[in-house]
């Protein structure tokens, strides 16, 4: 009995990486399964068992079972395309570092130092910006609701950067950064909205119970 | 569909089952070809039952140990219909295109 005991104990360390709400459902159950599947004096949780576990909670962590509507699954989408359009503005600032401070100091040496400390700005801000994309895909995609909320307020964000950049004649001494920063932007609106669909408000609506 | 969510659906096809009855079902079904391991089992389940194809039909304990009865919704039934007359269809093709080429030995 004892030996069934250890076992137990070794399957529920595994089961610990299943959602909470997974394990609150169905973890004694699963554990019957485990134990009348195991050998006679099994102690110890054998490799391949302990592997098919693992990547069941990793498949059940990064696709929730909840059926996702179509609109959430849209946002999602168009969160990691916002991703990836930063760090194709990155790349923009970083290569055209050069040629955007010696066009503005050709014309108007003032703007210069404002430029610089920009564009420095630009590349601290953007890796974040690209990790809080990949963040709220993440929660949106699970229906937390206070990723909805802050979804909004990081477009509230965005759009004050697009302007700001704007002030900044970016226009005339960056066009591709400002083209870059737009698509970005109209990214931003278009999954803001998806989320804030009716079909997408059922969804993140907190689910006590599942089923 | 997944080989493993077919062989569930069909496992609950003509009842319902527990968990560990449904492995010992599908074991049987495909001549012991496919051993289900209970991760890809309730990752499966969880799925079906989110999607409802699949439904609780019951809970009992024995010898302290919990255990839960699983059926097809009629939903499910509909859509493991479907998915083996897809297959049955598929199969029926293949047969009828191998058949000269069996009937007539070397080519």
């Amino acid at each position: 009995m004892s030996e069934q005991a250890a076992l137990e104990r070794a399957y529920r360390r595994i089961l610990a990486w299943y959602p909470r709400s997974f394990r609150a459902d169905s973890e004694d159950e699963i554990l019957t399964v485990l134990l009348a599947a195991a050998a006679q004096g099994q102690t110890r949780v054998g490799l391949a068992e302990a592997w098919d576990l693992i990547r069941g909670a990793v498949r059940m962590r990064l696709w929730p079972a909840a059926p996702r509507p179509r609109t959430v699954r849209a946002a999602v989408r168009l969160m990691l395309a916002g991703a990836a359009a930063e760090l194709a503005a990155l790349i923009t600032v970083i290569a055209s570092l050069g040629s955007v401070r010696a066009a503005v100091a050709a014309h108007d040496t003032a703007a210069a130092h404002a430029v610089m400390v920009h564009q420095i700005f630009d590349m601290a801000a953007i890796p974040v910006a690209v990790g809080i994309w990949l963040w709220l895909a993440w929660a949106n995609g699970k229906g937390e609701d206070w990723a909805r909320l802050l979804s909004v307020a990081c477009f509230g964000l965005l759009t004050l950067a697009v302007l700001g950049m704007m002030s900044l004649h970016a226009a005339t001494y960056a066009p591709a950064g400002l083209i870059a920063a737009a698509t970005v932007w109209v990214i931003g609106l278009a999954s803001v909205a998806l989320i804030f669909t009716p079909a997408a408000c059922r969804y993140y609506r907190p689910q006590l119970t599942p089923q | 569909m997944q080989e493993a969510t077919f062989l569930i659906l069909t496992a609950l096809a003509d009842g319902t089952q527990h968990g560990y009855g449904i492995i010992t079902e599908v074991a049987q079904i495909s001549d012991g070809r496919v051993r289900l391991r209970a991760g890809t089992l309730y990752t499966a389940l969880d799925r079906l039952r989110a999607d409802g194809l699949v439904a609780v039909d019951g809970e009992e304990v024995v010898e302290g140990r919990l255990r839960r009865y699983y059926r097809l919704t009629p939903h499910g039934t509909e859509v493991l219909a479907a998915e083996a007359a897809r297959l049955h269809a598929n199969a029926a093709a293949a047969l009828t295109r191998l058949r000269p080429g069996l009937a007539g030995g070397v080519a």
